[in-house]
């Protein structure tokens, strides 16, 4: 059997190739799917794999406490709700707190060298929160200095002297609000379009900047040594809910309290659900390139009725039958597969080139051996499947039949 | 007599349904071969010659009755079983020469032995040997299409030999021949009976290789109307 296998392959191949066109059309139909399939797993892929570094590159024992239910993304992402002055002290009343960063940003305009531009302008407490920026959420420079708290200095990320202020570089003076300011230091990128482009100052000078006197728009504490982040994550909740009834009489907790793991997992997961729609999506089409490999199958075992019975009449069993026209419509899963998988790879490779080229996002197509494997035995499966019904049938002619049939 | 008949068919019936009509094309036809024998079938169109033929080639199956091969009943085995069997023992050639159009003369020689897991060297070795015993060397590698009619027959007669069956069964082999061509046909089947010791079928209308033959089967409306053996053959001619 494993010898004669050779010899099916041979002569699917060559049934393959003697229809040619009919062929290169059942394949396209499989190129087709298989190149969604690909191109879009890859990128969600690369998409997911992006997001999840910028997260992991915040430590383990860091706590995120936002105002508004998680699952109110959109008003948790174009503000409004604001955590207030009494709950940042009631995170920082919570047991095994160590640290809390109060985060305020705000749309503000930027002059420098005689251009003006809105940034977005980031404003934190320099003096008890930088140690925390460096090791937890990975802030680096790659030019300059930290600016010394109540000096008029600025820090900027990295794409401010990139994109939107060429020319910009340590030493550079720039005003906001008439008021001048000395950049002092541009940080190493940390991968989103968003945090490369903003502005970051002490926050008791972004106070005085923008005239707020308290909140924060989110907020992030630093566990304590020795307590596990969970259980703070409970304390922070429970100092906050206290807080605010005292103080309001609320009852509603409309803040969110997530640590960085539970909120990979979180990202995670629904880049994860993500990625099954779109296989879901991208299947339809694999379904209709099966179906043409099945037309085909059909069209090729009528039109071959004689020839399996002339087969069936020098010794071919059933199961050869079977195999040959399996192999052959495996061979339409697999070179389509095969074509789907470079075309769906290479626009996902050329979207990244032109991501990074745009520095749009750090978005990296993803194009691992699994992926591969997974579309060569995806694509052979689809051919197999789509041939198995014309392949028993044509197994089914009764070898009589068969050589009658002109 | 004594010896155990290489093929026996036993009230062989094969009725074909029609919608709601019942085709007899086989009543109750029972015969036997021996090994080594020279049969010819004749008899007129539609009178069930190449259905019989099926029948005794395994290629096919009695509506009712017993067929029997060296002994065993070939109802009882499985589609597989009988393929395995025609590629084996059986070796068919046919009025339309059937060959595969896409494959060469050698590689259709070739396949019977493929299906039988024969190794490629020793199935090139073999194929091409006995193309060269059908003096078509110089056409090995020739598609059907590029052949004329008699060098297809002889591939196929090849093809029919290539796992060295005992018994081949021909149905009008010369059909579709010339009479010149149809003699050289002839010729080859009788050489196959004669020097390889093969047991031959043959349905044809050709009253020469009648002469020849050991048994002649005449077949009218699905029976067997004469059976005649070598021995009765003299007394049958004489009268
Ligand atoms: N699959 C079938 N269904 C119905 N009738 C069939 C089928 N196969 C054969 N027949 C009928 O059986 C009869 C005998 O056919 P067969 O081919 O055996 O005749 P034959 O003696 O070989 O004739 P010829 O000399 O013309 O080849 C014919 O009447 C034919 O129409
Ligand atoms: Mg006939």
């Amino acid at each position: 059997m494993g010898k004669a296998i050779k010899e099916y392959i041979k002569i699917a191949i060559r049934n393959v190739r003697t229809r040619r066109l009919r062929s290169w059309l059942t394949m396209l139909g499989v190129v087709i799917g298989i190149f969604l399939i690909m191109s879009l797993l890859s990128l969600s892929e690369g998409l997911k794999g992006a997001v999840m570094q910028q997260l992991r590159m915040m430590g383990k024992d860091i706590i995120m406490i936002m105002p508004g239910e998680i699952t109110d993304i959109v008003s948790m992402m174009v503000g409004g709700l604001e955590l207030t002055d009494d709950d940042i002290k009631a995170i920082k009343k919570a047991e095994g707190v160590d640290v809390v960063i109060p985060m305020t940003y705000k749309g503000i305009a930027m002059r420098c060298q005689g251009e003006k531009r809105t940034v977005l302008l980031c404003g934190i407490p320099l003096e008890e929160s930088l140690d925390m920026l460096k090791t937890d959420m990975g802030f680096t420079l790659v030019e300059g200095r930290w600016p010394v708290p109540g000096k008029r200095e600025i820090f900027v990320g990295y794409l401010v002297p990139e994109e939107i202020f060429s020319g910009m570089k340590t030493g550079t003076q720039i005003t906001l609000k008439g008021k001048k300011f000395e950049v002092v230091g541009v940080l190493k990128s940390v991968g989103s379009k968003q945090d490369d482009s903003q502005v970051y100052v002490d926050l008791d000078i972004y106070r005085e900047i923008t005239g707020e006197r308290e909140g924060a728009n989110m907020a992030m504490a630093k566990v304590e040594p020795g307590y596990s982040t969970e259980e703070v994550v409970e304390n922070i909740k429970e100092s906050l809910d206290e807080s605010r009834k005292r103080k309001r009489g609320e009852d509603l907790p409309s803040y969110t309290v997530i640590s960085s793991e539970k909120m990979t997992d979180i990202v995670g997961n629904v880049m994860g659900l993500i990625q099954v729609a779109i296989f879901g999506f991208a299947s339809i089409a694999i379904v209709v390139g099966g179906i043409g490999i099945m037309n085909t199958m059909y069209t090729s075992v009528h039109e071959r009725t004689r020839e399996i019975g002339i087969m069936k009449a020098v010794g071919a069993k059933n199961k050869t039958i079977i195999l040959i026209f399996l192999i052959e419509s495996g061979i339409f899963g697999l070179v389509g597969g095969l074509g789907g998988i470079i075309l769906g790879l290479g626009l996902a490779k050329i979207v990244e080139i032109y991501c990074q080229a745009q520095n749009l996002f750090l978005l990296k197509a993803s194009i691992t051996p699994q992926l591969i494997i997974f579309g060569v035995f995806f694509s052979f499966l689809v051919g197999c499947l789509s041939g198995f019904f014309p392949a028993r049938k044509a197994a089914k002619l009764k070898p009589v039949d068969a050589l009658r049939y002109e | 007599m004594g010896k155990k008949p290489l093929i026996k068919l036993e009230d062989v019936w094969k009725v074909y349904q029609l919608d709601s009509l019942k085709l007899p094309v086989l009543r109750g036809i029972s015969l036997e071969i021996n090994p080594g024998a020279f049969v010819t079938m004749m008899g007129p169109s539609g009178s069930g010659k190449s259905t019989l033929l099926h029948i005794i080639g395994c290629l096919d199956v009695p509506t009712k009755g017993r067929v029997f091969l060296e002994g065993q009943d070939i109802m009882e085995l499985s589609e597989d079983d009988l393929a395995q069997i025609r590629g084996q023992r059986i070796g068919f050639v046919f009025q339309q020469f059937n060959l595969l159009h896409n494959l060469t003369a050698v590689e259709n020689v070739m396949l019977p032995m493929i299906f039988q897991g024969v190794a490629e060297n020793k199935r090139v070795e073999k194929a091409k040997k006995l193309l060269a015993s059908m003096n078509l060397e110089e056409r090995i590698f020739h598609r059907p299409s590029e052949l004329s009619g008699g060098e297809q027959q002889r591939v196929a007669i090849a093809r029919a030999q290539a796992n060295d069956p005992e018994i081949i069964v021909a149905d009008e082999p010369t059909g579709n021949l010339d009479s010149t061509t149809g003699e050289m046909i002839m010729e080859i089947l009788i050489d196959l009976h004669k020097k390889e010791k093969k047991t031959i079928v043959v349905v044809t209308h050709d009253p020469n290789i009648a002469g020849y033959s050991e048994e002649i089967i005449n077949i009218k409306d699905g029976q067997i109307i004469t059976n005649h053996k070598t021995a009765e053959k003299v007394l049958w001619e004489k009268q």
